[in-house]
């Protein structure tokens, strides 16, 4: 999932008729002041940052003046929240609100199902709607039927809405669900859907998650979504982004995924996707540091393998290389180990001196266990278990740079 | 014995002319598998590795007796070869393609649910039962029997890599498996492993189940919960992998789609101490999954002593 700035999300929302308070995204206190002084109301300045609970982390701050929320977009700009550096800041209206409501519409994995969900409990985080027992109601959606304009107002009704607020809450919740499957979302949850003092339904806070693998259908959030952005805690940094290009360059064979780590001093070149869980698990508890997270399977190709372990062994401070992947269904291990090597030729690394542990076993190994031994590569079939090629590597990076004495073999 | 495929199932590959499906059928038929044939529009007469080749899966059923399929399409047409198979009748369908979008999932996951029809995967590597020597996708690659020889363990695993490494680890604890079932690592799959192993409970020919577990999800506390109100009563013995990403910001998805603590659910530890509340046998490190099959397999082999 790719969450989308709030001013994407906000875009989204009007273009499907939810209104929302009038919003202007900014980068200086300066601009931010103009704004204020042209729309003479009170404003809420929001760290412009792609992570939610803004308001627990102090970014999210209230003005009632241009120069109040000047100080406020000071004290946000060039700061850093939940991670992230914040480099804009969203100046939003603010409303008086009547009532505070929260709608949602979400794909819910243990239903299998796609799932509308509404509380006339809005404001707060669902978890906490959702402890207060009776206040959050969920409807299974029926994926080719849609949501139907009855189901959404037998929704609200059963979550305790009557009157004049039936009808904007019923409305809003069928557009929202326009909009998810419009967008190809994987959430699109309105938190709080407020309602002002004229009865109208506003879209207050707004999260939006679109769905990565339907980006191809969706041209039109081409410059909107930054892919494998929900691969990292924080904004990507530029070894991610070469990784990306590299997995990105041959898109219809094989994976490969890289996440740095602060810190660490073992290049990780692990996979499949739970291979990679269970070697990263296996070097913390051994007291090895992972300089980076990675997976590479699906038999992916040699340029692919070659491009993300350059990455991974050009990080700073990494000290020795742990190459792993499961015994392999179909990707040739060969192609990884020719990939691997050509990589380290390439950044002038001796195998022999900068500790190199390859566990390679399944499709075509043989070769891959010459090319190892060609290069001068500590190599492993299925002779080993992983977790103990894990330890070989942990144990040959000491071994080199502390000159501990360890067992000599595994 | 075993579950979902045995010698007597008859298999079609849809996107059959694709590179990675084209090894697969040559592996397939190397082991020993039937596959009677494969689909691909537009290459109608064509023959790989010499399965017959049609443009519908509809004229496949009219030439062939198919009762499962395994869908090797890339991501943009799996929602429509996956309808096809519906349509035309398919009792499993094997969803090898990574990739595909989530809201076509739900949507062919609902239509499968309708016609009471079973999938596995999306994403997943294959099945394999050993004992009859059937592999369906791409699970064992050239040498199935490296990994995967006869035996009475079950594997339900949410990585397909790991699927092979756990029956190896049950080949190197001195016993086989019966059937292993790769479930798929999508937050949104058509088998679950509690459903395997409600499949696996009524198996007379296995009589323990390893679990690979991953952060994320309910998958594993679902798992806990059946075997806690009795609805698997034989050994589980189970790792679940991944647990560092409790030590890192929630919210950031490691390894496969699914595999992401948000909000405090889906940690690890939570999954490994519900699932050893439950009675299972839950490995420390993974090399731990030898000895703890070797005594749960020596205690249920143990002759029954009437007392």
């Amino acid at each position: 999932m790719a969450r989308l700035l709030e001013a994407i999300s906000k875009e989204l929302l009007t273009s499907y008729g939810i209104a929302t308070p009038k919003f202007r995204v900014a980068t200086t206190p300066e601009e931010v002041a103009e704004i204020v002084a042209c729309w003479r109301c009170p404003v809420v300045v929001k760290a412009h940052i792609p992570v939610g609970r803004r308001g627990k982390a102090g970014a999210v701050r209230f003005a009632t003046s241009p120069q109040e929320a000047a100080d406020c977009a000071k004290k946000l700009l060039g700061a850093t929240v939940r991670h992230f550096p914040v480099t804009s800041v969203l100046v939003e209206e603010r409303i008086a609100i009547g009532q505070e409501c929260y709608a949602s519409i979400s794909v819910d994995a243990s239903k299998r199902s796609i799932v509308a969900m509404v509380s006339t409990a809005g404001g707060v985080d669902i978890e906490e709607i959702a402890a207060k027992q009776g206040k959050l109601c969920t409807l299974t959606i029926e994926p080719f039927r849609g949501l139907r304009a009855f189901e959404a107002r037998q929704l609200w009704v059963e979550a305790g809405c009557s009157g004049s607020l039936l009808r904007p809450l019923t409305e809003a919740l069928t557009r929202l669900y326009q909009l998810f499957v419009g967008v190809d979302a994987t959430i699109v949850e309105v938190n709080p859907l407020a309602l002002n003092c004229e009865r109208q339904s506003l879209a207050v806070g707004a999260l939006i998650g679109v769905d990565d693998n339907a980006l191809y259908r969706h041209p039109e959030l081409a410059d909107k979504v930054e892919p494998g952005s929900d691969r990292a805690w924080r904004p990507l940094t530029e070894r991610e982004k070469q990784a990306i290009a590299v997995d990105r360059a041959d898109p219809y064979r094989g994976t490969a995924r890289y996440t740095e780590m602060d810190g660490g001093d073992i290049g990780f070149l692990c996979g499949g996707g739970g291979g990679s869980l269970l070697m990263f698990d296996a070097l913390c508890r051994l007291g090895g540091a992972p300089a980076n997270y990675s997976e590479v399977g699906g038999n992916p190709t040699e340029p692919k393998v070659f491009g993300v372990t350059r990455v991974i062994a050009s990080k700073p401070g990494v000290k020795g290389l742990l190459v792993c992947i499961n015994i392999t269904n179909n990707t040739q291990t060969d192609v990884v180990a020719a990939g691997v090597v050509q990589a380290l030729r390439d950044l002038n690394i001796d195998p022999t001196r900068f500790p190199t542990v390859v566990r390679l076993a399944g499709l075509n190994e043989s070769v891959a266990a010459r090319i190892c031994a060609e290069a001068g590569i500590e190599y492993y079939g299925d002779d080993i278990t992983m977790e103990d090629a894990a330890r070989r590597i942990v144990e040959r990076v000491r071994q080199t740079y502390l000159g501990l004495a360890v067992t000599q073999h595994v | 014995m075993a579950i979902l495929v045995d010698a007597s199932t008859k298999i079609l590959i849809q996107g059959i002319t694709g590179r990675e499906a084209s090894m697969v059928v040559r592996h397939s038929l190397g082991y020993g598998t039937r596959i009677a044939a494969g689909v691909t529009p537009g290459k109608w007469g064509e023959e790989i590795h010499g399965v017959p080749v049609y443009d519908t899966v509809r004229q496949a059923c009219v030439a062939h007796e198919l009762n499962t399929t395994v869908i090797y399409v890339p991501p943009a047409f799996a929602y429509d070869a996956v309808m096809e198979a519906l349509a035309c009748d398919m009792k499993l369908i094997l969803i090898m393609t990574e990739r595909i979008p989530q809201q076509d999932v739900a949507k062919f996951l609902y239509a499968a649910r309708e016609s009471g029809c079973t999938i596995v995967g999306p994403n997943s590597v294959g099945i394999i039962s050993p004992g009859e020597r059937v592999k369906v996708g791409a699970i064992g690659g050239d040498n199935p029997s490296r990994c995967f020889v006869p035996g009475e363990v079950g594997v339900i695993s949410r990585s397909g890599g790991m699927t092979a490494e756990c029956a190896w680890m049950v080949k190197r604890a001195g016993s086989g498996v019966s059937t292993c079932v790769s479930v798929g690592g999508d937050a949104l799959i058509g088998s679950t492993p509690k459903e395997i192993l409600a499949r696996f409970e009524v198996d007379p020919s296995t009589k323990a189940v390893v679990l690979w577990g991953e952060p994320g999800t309910n998958l594993e506390e679902d798992v806990a919960a059946f075997i806690a109100t009795g609805g698997f009563t034989k050994p589980l013995i189970g790792y679940v992998g991944g647990q560092f990403v409790e030590n890192l910001p929630e919210g950031t998805v490691f390894g496969h789609a699914a595999s992401i603590i948000q909000a405090g659910h889906g940690k690890p530890s939570n999954k490994i101490s519900q699932l050893e509340a439950a009675g299972a046998l839950m490995a420390r490190t993974f090399n731990e999954l030898i000895p703890l099959l070797q005594s749960a397999l020596g205690a249920s082999n143990a002759p029954q002593v009437e007392t």
